[in-house]
């Protein structure tokens, strides 16, 4: 591959990492926890590092896409359970993230949040139908690079870097009541499954048979997994900490897309705040296309249908019809008038729920030299991939009754 | 793998994605049809492809929310259109010659003809 278009890659993995779960929840624990969750975030970053490395290497060495393999592996009853389930959480997810775009167009133009809604659904629409998948997934993730603005004002705001280091290290904060400690594991859950959102990986391999990977494209698939989410990460990891030095001070817990903007606001005044709204509409509007065509691939692949935007419309028309179906669906339940981010909460426990069924197929098939050969997990894949199923089985097991417990985080 | 050798059928065929002579994905394998006698070989007969496929997998409960949402239609390949095995089943035939593509046929009905993809 081209060291351009390698950059490229790069940049669009990075604009493409947060999502509206991950503003919300990153703002939110930082504004509450101080950097107490930041090595949370770094966990799960590694997380979703391993597992896109392997979902990337199985895509372009056996060929198999996610829910190809997890019918395969799973069979016919526990697949159909994860492919509905996720279905429902991406479906949420997608949701969540055309209403976040829809408040996004709100403060810019100030036009009613419903015709917003209906207007972004649309150019979604238009813009799956009419781009190929390349251009797709490089006009949203390179214009998400307006979001660097947050890391930019976090620099500007003089944050204690120190106490920032001091987060990197696995914690639990001392002398915080019990509901406090018990609201503070749910956020640890809830960024363990923003970040590792199971729909990053149906994309990300699926989106690699799209490009029609093969062996010699191993290296970009290491490098956009490892350096592309880590620098995703970064940018994460700043809006937790603005909003520890600007919010938590303050006692603003930031539940409005507007407040999250207002942390660029702050140093940089009016273009500052535009940035970030910008930054936030095209990273969002990514987010959202990839949910929805998360779920499109996933009926697809589930059910041997022709899949991938590759295709024109008409020769993968039961992808095509799907997709269109999950952009209309997500709408109404936009329209229904839940709160975005109530839905984002919604989506994050959901998407914890299918973990585990999302990644022990993938883990299987990657460790199987059959279909692998010299390309099959080795001892460091299979102790970080065993070790974060484990981890991402327990966050499952928790994340529900600790949402219940704590009226997701209110408590 | 030649579908003539020995094959592990549960692990080694069943829910493997199909792919016809024009490399076009056709279904899935969502059960196999045996046929012999009692004492006698047991043969792969057909591979079966479609919700109807489902009914000796899935509980009766989800078998009926299955009919109701996709219908119950069963298609038969023949064992003899089997190419070869490998992390796909690859069939010898188009997908369209053996009643494969008919889903795909009815949705391409209710698109719009456009000039947009790849």
């Amino acid at each position: 591959m081209k060291p351009t278009e390698l950059f490229l890659g790069i940049l669009t993995a990075v604009g493409g990492f947060v999502d509206v779960s991950e503003l919300v929840f990153m703002s939110q624990a930082g504004s509450r926890f101080g950097y107490a969750l930041i090595w949370v975030v770094v966990l799960s970053t590694i997380g979703i590092m391993v597992f896109g490395e392997m979902s990337g290497r199985v895509a372009a060495i056996a060929k198999q896409p996610v829910f190809n393999l997890m019918r395969h592996r799973l069979g016919l009853r526990l697949g159909l359970v994860t492919l509905i389930a996720s279905f429902i959480s991406n479906m949420i997810t997608c949701a969540a993230e055309i209403g976040g775009v829809a408040l996004v167009l709100q403060l810019l133009t100030g036009a009613p949040y419903p015709l917003m809604a209906l207007a972004a659904t649309l150019a979604f629409i238009a813009t799956v139908w009419l781009l190929p998948f390349k251009w797709i997934e490089r006009t949203y993730g390179l214009l998400g690079l307006f979001m660097l603005v947050f890391g930019a004002a976090l620099v500007a705001i003089h944050p204690p870097w120190r106490e920032i280091a001091g987060g990197l290290v696995p914690q639990v904060p001392k002398g915080l009541p019990t509901r406090d400690l018990v609201a503070y594991a749910y956020f640890a859950v809830a960024l363990l499954s923003a970040v590792m959102f199971p729909y990053e990986t149906y994309f990300y391999s699926s989106g690699a048979i799209e490009d029609e990977w093969s062996e010699k494209d191993l290296g970009t698939n290491r490098l956009t997994t490892t350096v592309g989410f880590g620098l995703g990460a970064l940018l994460a990891i700043a809006l937790l900490a603005s909003a520890a030095q600007l919010f938590g001070p303050a006692g603003i817990s930031p539940e409005l897309i507007g407040t999250v903007a207002q942390q660029a606001a702050v140093p940089f005044g009016k273009v500052g705040l535009l940035l970030a709204l910008l930054g936030m509409l095209f990273a969002i509007g990514g987010a959202a296309i990839e949910t929805c065509l998360a779920n499109a691939y996933s009926l697809g692949q589930f059910f041997g249908w022709r899949w991938g935007r590759h295709c024109r419309p008409e020769e993968a028309p039961r992808f095509t019809l799907t997709w269109n179906a999950v952009f209309a669906g997500s709408l109404v339940i936009v329209l229904t008038g839940v709160e975005p981010i109530q839905l984002a909460e919604y989506a994050v426990v959901a998407a914890i729920l299918v973990l585990p069924l999302t990644y022990l197929p993938l883990l299987l098939l990657a460790g199987d030299k059959t279909y692998m050969r010299a390309h099959a997990n080795g001892p460091v894949a299979k102790i970080l991939g065993w070790g974060f199923f484990a981890l991402i089985t327990i966050a499952a097991i928790a994340a529900l009754p600790l949402f219940l417990i704590t009226s997701g985080g209110q408590l | 793998m030649k579908p003539s050798g020995r094959l592990k059928l549960v692990s080694g065929v069943r829910d493997l994605q199909i792919v016809d002579c024009d490399d076009i994905h056709c279904g899935i394998v969502d059960d196999i049809e045996l046929e012999g006698k009692p004492g006698g070989a047991l043969r792969v007969k057909a591979l079966l492809v479609g919700p109807g496929g489902y009914r000796d997998r899935l509980p009766r409960w989800w078998m009926a929310l299955v009919r109701l949402v996709a219908g119950e239609e069963v298609v038969r390949i023949p064992w003899s259109e089997v190419e070869s095995i490998s992390s796909v089943v690859r069939l010898a035939s188009p997908g369209s010659k053996l009643g494969l593509c008919r889903g795909e046929d009815k949705a391409r009905r209710l698109l719009p003809r456009s000039r947009a993809g790849r």
